[in-house]
């Protein structure tokens, strides 16, 4: 493997408060990103997704460890890293009174773009981000979906070798998702690299080549969705209505899991026909389809919960 | 690169500042309403202080500005998170402090400008006098830009903020000796009225434009604690910058 465009060692964070209980929100993160990739931090509310993207993106210093940006230290050179870096924030806003497209142009001049270039970048930004409707409009003006665009457009105009997004497209609707989507696809492509955090399990796996699960501070889990997805007993999912009181018959075919009155068994796609045909014994109805990434999250997320 | 200090970025996220500030045109209109309040009523009770009054004006409207940058610091930090944003980019903390605190100050300009043209007109001044004025609110807008910006990073709500911006505009540009004469003051409490940054300026101003007395002592003792605090804190804000460029 070439040199990682980041590399984080054994990261670890703890709050301390004058007024309550130290909190150790990341404890021991270990992970790597490589140049041109796109990568997802999974997790519940409080796991420490957003804490280690303020880590690595020089906005955090970390209690201990080590994390490196192209090979150089963020707690040691914060000021090496940030030309090669840019942020979304999580619950980001831009400038009230600055239109989308002085917004953007301004924050590539701040960061020594070119006018030209600050320019050409500033308009392809609007339209990658179908903003040029409300590009002279003051963003005060804008709903909460159009300046979470305002806000992406902004970073990915910096077109810098590392984007750091945390929930990038939280408010937007589908449409607009799909084109952060396709912006976020191209820019890698183009050779940057992308870690972001998201609530948004579809957009986690239709977006990012590898993932990482997040809880208590530590990596639970780490790689790509069928992977992630294997690790829960198979890739397919019969959902048997009224199967509940049979788990028993279709124990053997892989993990049941009890809903209210409906079964679910994650298997193989090599066991789907003998199921299909003892739920036709049993005279139940039965649909098949894939487990989705956010059952995936939920079981391993979840098993995590009830081991501790 | 002098000190090691980074300044590129700095112009441009001050024509940002202005740009977003001159939206809020109501608000720069409003700073001036403690200082017009003020003004008139020293116009009716005492007129001959009217000279002393307007140049308590001007050096409180710059002093004002420290409360701007500390209210738009927070509110950039607080509410929009654009501080994380220029913080992970090229443009260096200094720049951003810099930035900021120049914009505001260039936005809350013309304001100051029409209270600098009645002075002219109620009390002209000479060269040497325009000279220390201006040397002076430069010293008052360094020390005031400095105290707001750091105040502004001490907290995590707004709503904290807002008493210490009234308390310090209150207690450093009311109650001292800025809009009455330092002849007023106690002469135990004189002292302190010529080493604070907001008094300590009107002081040196009055005295360039003969409004008021001063002993060679007093211009020493002003102009001194002025040109420390002016620099000591354009500095320790760099500092400061930097250092809450990234949380601890």
């Amino acid at each position: 493997m070439t040199e990682p465009a980041l590399r984080a060692e054994d990261v670890r964070k703890t709050y301390h408060s004058r007024r309550g209980p130290a909190v150790e929100a990341l404890r021991g993160v270990s992970l790597a990103l490589a140049k041109g990739e796109r990568v997802a931090l999974l997790g519940r509310n409080g796991a420490g997704k957003t804490t280690f993207l303020r880590i690595a993106s020089t906005l955090l210093a970390p209690t201990s460890g080590a994390v490196e940006v192209f090979g150089l230290d963020v707690s040691r050179s914060p000021e090496l890293v940030r030309p090669f870096i840019a942020v979304v924030p999580q619950e980001g806003k831009p400038f009230f009174h600055l239109t989308p497209r002085e917004q953007i142009y301004a924050y590539l001049r701040a960061r020594g773009v070119d006018r030209e270039t600050a320019k050409s970048r500033t308009e392809q930004s609007l339209e990658q981000m179908d903003l040029n409707e409300v590009a002279n409009r003051l963003c005060i003006t804008l709903s909460g979906g159009q300046k979470q665009r305002v806000m992406v457009a902004t970073v990915i105009a910096t077109e810098a070798p590392l984007l750091f997004l945390d929930e990038p497209t939280i408010g937007m609707d589908p449409f607009a998702r799909r084109s952060v989507w396709g912006s976020l696809r191209r820019l890698t492509r183009a050779g940057s690299t992308i870690l972001l955090t998201t609530h948004y399990l579809d957009e986690a796996e239709a977006l990012s080549q590898r993932l990482y699960i997040i809880e208590e501070g530590r990596v639970l889990v780490a790689g790509t969705a069928e992977e992630l997805k294997r690790q829960v007993g198979g890739t397919m999912r019969v959902s048997i209505t009224d199967g509940g009181k049979l788990s028993g018959e279709f124990a053997s075919f892989g993990t049941c899991v009890r809903e209210g009155e409906s079964l679910h068994v994650i298997t193989g796609p090599e066991r789907i026909n003998e199921i299909m045909a003892l739920a036709m014994r049993e005279k139940v109805s039965a649909t098949v389809g894939p487990v989705t990434l956010e059952e995936a999250f939920l079981r391993v997320v979840g098993r995590s919960i009830e081991e501790e | 690169m002098a000190f090691g200090l980074k300044w590129a970025g700095a112009g441009v996220f001050c024509a940002t500042e202005v740009r977003v500030q001159f939206h809020e045109w109501l608000a720069i209109l409003t700073g001036t309403i403690v200082q017009a309040v003020l003004l008139i009523f020293v116009w009716v009770l005492a007129p001959a202080l009217l000279a002393i009054a307007l140049v308590g004006a001007l050096v409180y409207s710059v002093f004002l500005i420290g409360q701007r940058v500390l209210n738009e610091a927070a509110y950039v930090r607080i509410d929009h998170k654009l501080n994380e944003l220029y913080h992970a980019s090229p443009m260096s903390p200094e720049a951003y402090f810099l930035g900021m605190s120049s914009g505001i100050f260039l936005a809350y300009l013309p304001p100051i400008l029409v209270i600098a043209v009645i002075t002219v007109l109620v009390a002209p001044f000479d060269l040497r006098t325009w000279g220390v004025l201006i040397a002076c609110m430069l010293a008052v807008w360094s020390v005031s830009a400095t105290l707001g910006y750091f105040i502004s990073t001490l907290f995590k709500d707004m709503k904290t903020i807002w008493p210490y911006s009234s308390l310090i505009t209150n207690l450093l540009g009311i109650v001292p000796p800025v809009f009455y004469p330092l002849g007023l003051v106690p002469a135990g409490w004189r002292w302190l009225a010529l080493v604070l940054p907001t008094s300590s300026a009107t002081a040196l101003v009055n005295g360039a434009a003969g409004f008021e007395v001063l002993t060679s002592g007093d211009i020493l003792l002003a102009g001194g604690s002025l040109a420390v605090e002016a620099i000591a804190l354009f500095f320790f804000g760099i500092y400061w910058a930097r250092r809450t460029a990234r949380e601890a």
